[in-house]
Parts: C-alpha cells; sequence; structure tokens
C-alpha cells in the first residue's frame, strides 16, 4: 500500500512513524523520565524470594561415614565375605572428636554415619537420597553428571549447570544471579545474563563488587555517573527497540547501587576499624557462627567456613540467586587412614552446617527465615568402596547419597535405599523411596528433576520425572 | 598474427573499462554517489519500523572481548593491563567449558570495563600532559600548546576536542545538540580537576566516559 503513495506522503508517514516508536521506546524505557542517578538509587538489592545452594565435596566421598551409614556391629569385619562391607569406624578413634557409631539424634528419622560432624543437626530441614546409581566411577564423569543432571558424552557435560538453568528461566532481578566459586559451569542453552560468575577466592567476588581501584575525584564520579544515562537521540533510542542498550544501562545502574551498598564490605569478614560499629558488631556474630579466626584454623578469605559464610551473605544480601561452589576436598583417599578422609570430609559437613545455622536463623523479607526460601543440593561425584583396599584407603564405587534440604523438599526423611550386600544400588519406587521389585533405580537425573521441580521451573531437560516422594 | 591481434584488442577494452577519467566535480580521494533512478522509490533514512517488527535495522550486537582488546588499543594505543585476567568474567569462551563467547552487557562486563577504561585512560592523559606536540597526544590532539589547566580553554577548541575523540572512540562524530551538553560536563569536570590538582582527570574522565558509552561497545 505504502508504495502507492506520493514521495512527500511517505515521508511524512515515516517521520510519523519514527516518532510514535521513539516516544513508544521512551515510554517503555527505564530511564524515560528518571534520570540515571535517581534509577540507580531507586533499585533496591532485595534478596530472591526462592535461593539455591549447589555444594560439591571434591574428589568423591565416603558415604559409610555420613549418608549412608551401617552399624558396626551388625557389619563386622568377621562377616566381609558375606556382606562385603566394612564401616571402619573403629579406625577413626585416634581422634576422640570422631563418634564410632552410627549417628541419629533425638527425633530424627535419619541415620548419619560419624563424619557428619554438626550437620546431623538439621535433620529438621533434610532428606537423605541413598542408593543413586552413577553409571561411573570417573570424577570428571561423575561430577558433570551430578552438575548438569545429564550423563556427560564421554567426560564432556552436555547440558547446563543446574543453576545456570535455574537462573536461566527464572531471570532474577539481583546483580550477580549466579556464582561458581571454585567450580565447573556450564551454560548451553542460555543468554549470557545466565552465566555464572566464576570466582577462584573471595578476593574475585570482592574486585566485582568492591570500587575501582582507580578512583577518581568524587565530584568527577558524579559527573561520570550521571553522563552514564545521558540519552543519546532518538534515532539511536529507535536502534535500539530490541534493548540491548537498555540493558547495559541497566547493568551500569545495578553497578552503581552496589557500589554505593558498598557490599564489598560484607565480604570482608576480617575486623576492619574503618567498618561503622553495627557492622563490626555483626562481622563479629558472623566469625563467632562460622569459626573464623584470621589468626589461623578458619581463614576468613579460603577456608570451607570463609566459603559457606560468604555463600549465606551473598544470598541474604541479595547480591546472588544461585551459588554453587566447591566446599572441601581431599576426599581422593586411595591410600592412608579413614581418618584424614573423615577429617576432610567434617570440615564441609561442619561449614554447611553453620550455613543453614545461619539461614535459619535469618529473617527472609518476604517473612518466614532464609532457610525456608533456599534448596541446597550436597553432592559429591560418586562414593568409595564399602571394602578398604589393602593400601589402606577405599577407591571409587559407584553406589552414591546426596543430601537435600530446605524449600521445596521433604524433610526428616529417608529416600532410597542402598543394598546390605556390597552398597549395591537398587530399584526404588519413586512414589515412596521404599526398595520395589518393579521400582528404578535413582540416577542423578532424577535429583536435578527433583530440584528443578522444588524450584517450580521446566524440568524436561532431564527427560526424567522428579522423584515424587521427596517433594513437600 | 590474429590471435594477437586478439589479445591485444581485449587488453585495450580491459584497461578502458579499469580507467575513468576525472569528472570536473571530482576530487581524488573524494567519492560521488551514485545517483538514484528516477522511478526508484523514496529511501527514508531509517527503515519503517512497523514494517519490521517494531525494529529498525538490524539488532546492535555487544563487542567480544577479543574485539573490546583490540578496540582499546585502537583508540588509547595501550592495553589494560588485566583484561586476559577477567577475560572469562567478560564473557570469552574457553572452549573447554564454555564454547561460545558471551556477550551480554551485564553487570560484571559494566564494572570490569568501568575499571579497565579508568586505568587506560588515566594512564593516557598522564602520558598526554607530558607531550608537548598537540598532534602527539591521544586525548587531546587538537588543544594548542601543553596546558596543564583546561579551564582555559574556549567551547570552540574543546568541542573540536570532543568531536576527534567522538571520532577516534565511536567512528562518528557528535551531533550539535550533544556536544554542547558534553562541552558542559568537560568544564565542570576541568575546573574540578584543577582544584583537586588532577589534571589527568579533565581529559581522562572524558575518555572513561567515551570508553564505557554504549557505542564504544556496541555495533
Amino acid at each position: 500500500m505504502k508504495k502507492d503513495q506520493s514521495p512527500s506522503l511517505q515521508g511524512a508517514l515515516a517521520r510519523r512513524t519514527f516518532m510514535k516508536a521513539a516516544a513508544g521506546f521512551a515510554g517503555t524505557t527505564l530511564f524515560g523520565g528518571v534520570t540515571f542517578k535517581a534509577f540507580a538509587q531507586m533499585s533496591s538489592l532485595a534478596p530472591a524470594d526462592h535461593c539455591f545452594v549447589f555444594a560439591y565435596f571434591n574428589g568423591g566421598w565416603d558415604v559409610l561415614l555420613s549418608l549412608d551409614p551401617r552399624d558396626p556391629a551388625v557389619f563386622t569385619p568377621e562377616r566381609i565375605s558375606e556382606t562385603r562391607i566394612l564401616p571402619g569406624y573403629s579406625l577413626l578413634s585416634n581422634d576422640a572428636s570422631f563418634p564410632t557409631n552410627v549417628v541419629r539424634p533425638q527425633g530424627s528419622n535419619i541415620d548419619f554415619g560419624p563424619a557428619i560432624g554438626r550437620m546431623a543437626n538439621h535433620f529438621d530441614q533434610m532428606a537423605i537420597v541413598r542408593g543413586v546409581n552413577m553409571n561411573t566411577v570417573a570424577h570428571e564423569v561423575g561430577f558433570r553428571y551430578f552438575l548438569t543432571g545429564k550423563e556427560p558424552n564421554g567426560s564432556a557435560a552436555r547440558a547446563s549447570s543446574t543453576a545456570t538453568e535455574i537462573v536461566g528461566q527464572l531471570k532474577p532481578s539481583v546483580p550477580v544471579p549466579n556464582v561458581a566459586y571454585n567450580i565447573e559451569t556450564y551454560n548451553d542453552r542460555y543468554p549470557g545474563y545466565a552465566n555464572a560468575l566464576r570466582v577462584s577466592s573471595s578476593n574475585d567476588l570482592l574486585l566485582t563488587l568492591a570500587p575501582s581501584p582507580t578512583a577518581l575525584d568524587s565530584e568527577i564520579e558524579r559527573e561520570l555517573v550521571d553522563m552514564h544515562g545521558r540519552r543519546i537521540s532518538c534515532e539511536a533510542d529507535l536502534y535500539d527497540s530490541r534493548g540491548l542498550v537498555k540493558q547495559y544501562r541497566e547493568s551500569q545502574a545495578q553497578m552503581q547501587t552496589v557500589l554505593s551498598a558498598q557490599l564489598d564490605r560484607y565480604f570482608r569478614f576480617e575486623d576492619n576499624t574503618a567498618d561503622t560499629a553495627a557492622m563490626r558488631a555483626e562481622k563479629a556474630a558472623l566469625r563467632t557462627l562460622y569459626g573464623l579466626r584470621p589468626e589461623g584454623g578458619n581463614d576468613p578469605r579460603t577456608s570451607a567456613a570463609a566459603r559457606a559464610a560468604l555463600v549465606a551473605t551473598a544470598l541474604k544480601r541479595g547480591v546472588s540467586q544461585c551459588v554453587s561452589m566447591n566446599i572441601t576436598g581431599g576426599l581422593d583417599t586411595h591410600f592412608g587412614t579413614q581418618l584424614t578422609h573423615a577429617q576432610n570430609q567434617r570440615t564441609g559437613w561442619n561449614a554447611l552446617a553453620d550455613l543453614v545455622t545461619d539461614l535459619k536463623a535469618s529473617p527472609h523479607p518476604s517473612g518466614g527465615t532464609f532457610m525456608e526460601h533456599t534448596t541446597i543440593l550436597i553432592f559429591s561425584e560418586f562414593s568409595r568402596t564399602p571394602l578398604i583396599n589393602a593400601s589402606g584407603g577405599r577407591d571409587h564405587h559407584i553406589t552414591n547419597s546426596c543430601m537435600l534440604l530446605g524449600k521445596g523438599i521433604k524433610h526428616n526423611t529417608v529416600f532410597g535405599k542402598s543394598g546390605d550386600v556390597g552398597l549395591s544400588a537398587g530399584v526404588i519406587d519413586h512414589r515412596t523411596g521404599a526398595p520395589s521389585a518393579t521400582g528404578e533405580q535413582i540416577l542423578p537425573d532424577h535429583v536435578i528433576a527433583t530440584v528443578m521441580k522444588a524450584a517450580n521451573i521446566d524440568y524436561s531437560i532431564t527427560r526424567v520425572e522428579p522423584l515424587a516422594g521427596l517433594l513437600a | 598474427m590474429n590471435s594477437r591481434f586478439l589479445l591485444s584488442a581485449l587488453a585495450v577494452v580491459a584497461i578502458s573499462a579499469c580507467t575513468k577519467a576525472p569528472t570536473g566535480s571530482e576530487q581524488p580521494g573524494s567519492l560521488t554517489p551514485v545517483e538514484l533512478p528516477t522511478d526508484h522509490p523514496n529511501i527514508n533514512p531509517l527503515p519503517d519500523p512497523e514494517m519490521n517488527g517494531g525494529h529498525a535495522g538490524r539488532a546492535p550486537r555487544r563487542i567480544s572481548v577479543a574485539q573490546l582488546k583490540t578496540s582499546i588499543i585502537t583508540v588509547t594505543g595501550r592495553q589494560w593491563s588485566q583484561i586476559d585476567n577477567l577475560a572469562s568474567s567478560l564473557g570469552q569462551a574457553d572452549y573447554a567449558i564454555t564454547v561460545s563467547d558471551a556477550t551480554e552487557p551485564n553487570l560484571v562486563f559494566a564494572k570490569f570495563l568501568e575499571d579497565g577504561a579508568r586505568e587506560v585512560c588515566l594512564n593516557a592523559a598522564r602520558d598526554d600532559l607530558a607531550k608537548m606536540t598537540p598532534d602527539t597526544r591521544v586525548l587531546w590532539p587538537d588543544v594548542p600548546g601543553a596546558p596543564r589547566d583546561f579551564t582555559t580553554l574556549d567551547d570552540t577548541t574543546i568541542g573540536n576536542n570532543l568531536k576527534t575523540m567522538s571520532i577516534r572512540f565511536w567512528g562518528s562524530p557528535f551531533d550539535d545538540a550533544e556536544i554542547t551538553a558534553w562541552t558542559e560536563t568537560f568544564k565542570k569536570v576541568a575546573a574540578r580537576a584543577k582544584t583537586a590538582n588532577r589534571p589527568e582527570q579533565a581529559w581522562g574522565s572524558i575518555c572513561v566516559a567515551m570508553m564505557t558509552d554504549p557505542r564504544f561497545i556496541t555495533y
């Protein structure tokens, strides 16, 4: 139709269309009537309504010591040929802090091994999944399988990390929605906003949250902030109708919000006389809770406890929605004593127990505690053999367990079971969690589908159904 | 004989096809726009958004880390020292864990680009302060002499230098409306830089603003 109109009329229409589109854009843009500085001030740092933590025990854990214990009075060395299981709890006797038997706190429906540490006290928030078939005893394969919920191709991950999947689908408004602390992260189908900020230490995160190392004069800084929001032209607005520049402006505004909130101070757990009295008191309480000691022991920047404290701070301060982290290592103990493995494993459990204590005690702005708004998955790539090898260690074993806590998950429950002979993976009724001849094996796919269902997002990427009996 | 004649004739035709005598209005190095046929439909400067799903032209894209690295060197002659360390956070693929470049202009990109722009621009400005010859300077080649106090510059000089910088950083000059606003901003910044005795922050902060402007990071 337009081709039949006269050139002058076409020009008028084009101008009108242009102005209409530009006006429409101005109406929709955040900067249409609000200055950049005002927008930056308006943006608040509200915690996500549903937060997620993925904690990885690096090296393959011994589930007999924590999530899938056996009574040493029943599984004795004399019955090894029959049971093919040796709990070996007596081998921890050099450290009196380890119980020598199965742990079951009062009120708990869950048995724990002696390395579970303080985490046993949070039985009221957790579910244990036992008898998970990993289909592999290769480190990177098992790890990437649990991280993505898809069995890798060879050792190559073939799906997004679950945290990326969650952020990709939920599109949270927090400034750094997805943080991967010393852990791999994958994104195979979402735009860059879902990518995790990969940090290898707390210093990397501080670099993002702290003011620029090159400071400008404060008045010049203010002029620069004003310039960030300066409109270029109507024509430029129209070219940006898909919103890339708008998104960049929003990121700059969010950056100003983060910097003006001086969030980096909250992640520097050491005492700092430059902080306000209230902040110093808050940080002192946090150091006490996580046992952070700058002078030694739990280092406030690098220890497992510091990592747990960082997770809690990122969630509570509204910086992130999903945090994945390598909480502890030193578990690939083919040689040596059971004690080393137990100590390393307990370090991770205690750090996570402190995290749960913290989240339980922290009120969430939308009501309830942070723990009621957080789902936690704790996993390792596989478990260790139920028998001790000739070198005094344990090798890789295919039957695994994992722990789920918090929102969307049934609490104080055990789902699934490993065999009493050789700790084999069984077939389980996924509606009840009980062993059943007509049931199915539990795979990491099912666990990840359950986490996604708990997050109320599409889990079809896993191509399996969640563990129905595990959902709250 | 015939084939030699034919080859010679072809050579003459080829040379005449490649050579065009300049017309009276053409100057060496200039281009004359091709005239449209008289019956050609009207061409608007922008595509009609209604005919294009509400959009004008193709979607803009953010530059990749490799492009950013090259762009910084091209406009300032120096490199941001941390760009390789922060490449993965800025979106560069490592082809092991991440197999495609992320070009999302997210908060982390905005933050680190701001850090990088400050480092590069203030270092460039410090170097320029020591240069006596204007055309060897990166950030104020259109400012005569070797001033350390930029509050004495007139609007024309500021405007000319801003236009040079905008072409250097964005490949296109400011329009008149925008240059007025930037000139005013520069005057305030220059006054503050003088008061704080930080002369490098006068043009240095304009450089930061240009490097963190959407026009620098999109194409």
